[in-house]
């Protein structure tokens, strides 16, 4: 009998320990909106990106209080928010009233899904990925940093001029949200007064859902159902009728469209260059520096990534050579070898918490990369400090032109002075990163973090030091991962900083933050 | 009547059977080289007998399946884990023996520059229990179960593979071992287990696994664990022989996406083809030498590993 005794014993310790280990991962961020800390009347008088007038879009004056046509759809609410199915109050749930939120983490989602390098063909030569037939491999777009910060720019800029057309329109016509006409419909939110015409939220999910499609085509239909279940959120959420909805499609179809027209135009369509384009570009580097940059993998890339994305359309830095630094030391120059036995010492001697910064900061394939990353943070802070619709759109608007005018810089640099990685300056150097398919100088995570750390300072200056420190930390962590020299990160962040100036200085125009 | 002797001389037999199997050092077969050992084999130490094993096993890989799509990635070359692992058996009673194991492992690849990385992996705990014996014709059955533990010994970083040490999560298995054995000297043994994989740590807070993850907890699938192994004692119980086919299936877990590192909630399966061998020099307790081999030969988000291994074991009775 005692062997049986044994045995039962190990069962129930088993099944002990299996069941305590199940738990639920976090796949967003967690929570279901938020009392705004302020509504931000004058928002509409705000300076918009693209758009010269807050009435560029018409908008119709809506039907007023008490009229026939407001009545019915006034009913009709009630109805779809009484039959709502348990999906339909989910979906109220997940949206929030500052719906923003969810479609920059559906960005960051789709960004980090086609994040993802081509593979070489057999002949050892690689495929490039092609926008006239995206689903060919390698799938369009390879969604590397630079399309990120590029793609995430615009769907900001369209959000906040979306935003900044739809405040202006809600504190003209003041129409009362659902839930004040009729105390018959609940709002799902926290109540806030907000005027309901035109809705807010499908101004947000319309817009997103178009640049969003125009950036990832092959994700149409996935966002096309996710904007549906958005825009009929709203209703059953009981903060807007079917013309408030109507009437932000129109305003976020609207603002898309010259989001969109400013992309076609912008120069990414070059940006990956031909194998001539990119050895000319390689050879005036030589022919300058003494020095060129090449790509170690076997087989070898023979043309970086995206060489002139540096000519790539800004947003507000007037032009690359207005914050591109001075050029980098020679390699076998002091400076140069003082850097390289740096490296050298971080392999040898890295430490748990130096792995864990370059780990925590690698934001490399298969990630929402650096701006993604600042992205998140933007996200966190946001929703910490509850802050409205348009606020929230300012931020990522302002954040999102500053990352991407610093990645262009950086990008600028780096093939204008094609400096060598690490790993091609120091053979047989090995690292706990893996090395980008483009020059080292400067630090991409450096500019990047140097820049959204700017932005992030100036509108939440109460944890400025916090941003600024991250930043420094993201440019060490390429350091510490063995792919950047020292020089490479404290120029990045130099010309980071510099760039948000720009987005910066015009920001204060406003004189709101 | 058939029956009550059938017992008695199952007893006698047993006696004596413990006795001889006294004198060998009771080995464990293979290690998996992508997990901490799992105890499998069918036999048990007596009473207050201990063996002490020291092994080495090192397999190599240059193609590995991404989901199911084998792939020869030149940046990293040849792929070479290699495991120093020593090992200690004790037989509690006759008929419950602990093992213990704690691996070093030392990883590197010859192409690429990313470095490789070596440390001590998972300090494993098992338990195996006798819970039948029956003669049956010319021989007997047997049945076991064993109920095993492994958990991280190290602060390895289980997000760095393949070059990571192991998987970085706590693992809880429960097997249950058959065998079958001539009195002449060949037997059959299958077995079966279930192995339930906790969670590891990365150190970064975002991931993607068919979607967003916002958090540095990655879930380990769990999985099952099948072998079948047919074997034979040679030359008066001196040398011991087998060949097995080992598969591991993950209950879940995503696929390794196109030209990206290997995560730790890959789902991860493979068959793989074993020959082992131990040899006694004396029948009465002591040395003992052990080899092995081994050959994936199917899989799926995992390195198709060719290997072999060798064995010092030492036995002796402590009380």
């Amino acid at each position: 009998m005692k062997k049986y005794n044994y045995s039962i014993l190990l069962f129930v310790i088993f099944a002990f320990l299996g069941s305590s280990c199940v738990e639920d991962l976090p796949t967003k961020y967690d929570f279901t909106g938020y009392q705004f800390s302020n509504l931000d009347a004058n928002a509409g008088q705000w300076k918009l990106v693209l758009h010269t007038s807050n009435e560029q879009i018409p908008l119709s004056t809506p039907a007023a209080s008490g009229s026939a046509e407001l009545l019915k759809e006034l009913a009709d609410a009630k109805e779809k928010q009484s039959k709502a199915s348990s999906a339909q109050r989910e979906a109220v749930k997940y949206w929030t009233n500052n719906p923003l939120v969810r479609w920059n983490e559906i960005a960051l989602e789709l960004a980090t899904k086609y994040n993802l390098i081509p593979a070489p063909n057999p002949d050892g030569s690689y495929p490039v990925p092609d926008p006239a037939n995206p689903s060919k491999y390698p799938k369009f777009p390879y969604s590397h940093p630079p399309y990120t910060s590029r793609m995430l720019a615009h769907l900001s800029v369209a959000q906040y001029d979306g935003l900044i057309m739809a405040w202006h329109y809600k504190y003209k016509f003041k129409r009362q949200a659902p839930y004040q006409l009729d105390p018959q419909i609940k709002s799902a939110y926290e109540t806030n007064g907000l005027f309901s015409y035109p809705s807010d939220g499908a101004v947000i999910a319309t817009a997103s859902r178009d640049v969003l499609t125009a950036m990832f085509p092959l994700e149409k239909e996935f966002l096309a159902r996710k904007a549906q279940e958005h825009l009929e959120s709203l209703i059953v959420a009981g903060i807007n009728v079917s013309s408030d909805v109507e009437a932000g499609k129109l305003i976020g179809a609207e603002v898309a469209k010259t989001v969109l027209t400013r992309a076609s135009t912008d120069g990414m369509k070059n940006a990956q260059t031909t194998r001539v384009k990119s050895d000319s570009i390689k050879n005036a580097a030589k022919e300058r520096f003494g020095w060129v940059w090449e790509n170690q993998e076997t087989p070898q890339r023979m043309i970086g990534l995206v060489p002139l994305f540096g000519k790539v359309r800004l947003w507000n830095v007037p032009n690359v050579e207005a914050v591109r630094p001075g050029p980098p030391p020679a390699p076998g120059s002091p400076e140069f070898e003082k850097s390289a036995k740096e490296l050298k010492q971080y392999a040898a001697n890295l430490t748990t918490n130096q792995r864990k910064i370059a780990n925590f900061w690698n934001d490399g394939l298969n990630t929402y990369t650096p701006p993604g990353h600042w992205n998140r943070f933007a996200k966190e802070e946001v929703v910490g400090k509850k802050l409205s619709p348009v606020r929230t759109a300012r931020v990522f608007a302002y954040l999102n032109m500053a990352i991407a005018d610093a990645g262009i810089a950086c990008w600028d640099a780096k093939y204008y002075y094609h400096y060598p990685r690490p790993i091609q300056t120091m053979p047989g150097f090995k690292t706990i990163l893996g090395t980008p398919n483009f020059p080292a100088y400067t630090s991409g995570h450096a500019a990047f973090s140097g820049a959204a750390a700017e932005v992030m300072a100036h509108f939440f200056p109460s944890n400025a030091s916090q941003f600024r420190t991250w930043a420094e930390e993201a440019a060490m962590s390429r350091i510490y991962g063995g792919i950047h020299y020292q020089f490479d990160a404290d120029a990045g962040l130099d010309q980071g900083r510099k760039s948000a100036a720009y987005s910066v200085a015009r920001a204060k125009q406003d004189g709101v933050d | 009547m058939g029956f009550h002797f059938h017992v008695f001389q199952t007893t006698l037999a047993m006696k004596k059977y413990f006795r001889f199997l006294g004198l060998l050092c009771a080995s464990l077969g293979i290690f998996t080289l992508a997990h901490a050992q799992t105890p499998l084999d069918g036999l048990m130490m007596p009473k207050g007998e201990i063996c002490i094993a020291l092994q080495y096993e090192q397999g190599t890989w240059d193609r590995y399946w991404e989901g199911s799509t084998i792939r020869v990635n030149q940046n990293i070359g040849t792929f070479t884990k290699q495991m120093g692992m020593p090992m200690l058996v004790g037989g509690i009673t006759d008929k419950i023996n602990v093992i213990l194991s704690l691996p070093y492992v030392k990883t590197a690849a010859t192409g690429g520059q990313l470095t490789g990385v070596q440390g001590i992996q998972d300090l494993g705990l098992s338990v195996k229990a006798v819970l039948l014996e029956k003669s049956i014709g010319k021989g007997k059955l047997t049945g076991f179960s064993n109920l095993s533990f492994s958990t991280p010994a190290s602060n390895y970083l289980a997000d760095y593979m393949p070059f990571s040490l192991g998987f970085g999560a706590n693992e809880l298995g429960i097997r249950a071992i058959v065998k079958y054995e001539l009195d002449m000297g060949p037997y059959f043994r299958a077995s079966y287990a279930y192995l339930n994989r906790g969670t590891a740590q990365a150190e970064r807070d975002y991931y993607y696994s068919n979607g967003s993850f916002y958090t540095a907890t990655m879930d380990v699938p769990d999985a099952f664990q099948g072998q079948l192994t047919l074997g034979s004692w040679l030359f008066n119980h001196k040398l011991r022989v087998e060949a097995s086919l080992t598969t591991i299936r993950s209950a879940s877990g995503d696929d390794i996406r196109t030209y990206c590192m290997p995560l730790p909630t890959n789902k991860v399966d493979f068959d793989r083809v074993e020959g082992f061998a131990q040899y006694y020099f004396k029948t009465n307790g002591g040395f003992g030498l052990i080899a092995t081999y081994q050959q994936v030969i199917s899989g799926r988000n995992m390195g198709q590993f060719s290997g072999y291994g060798l064995g010092i074991t030492y036995q002796f009775k402590a009380l």
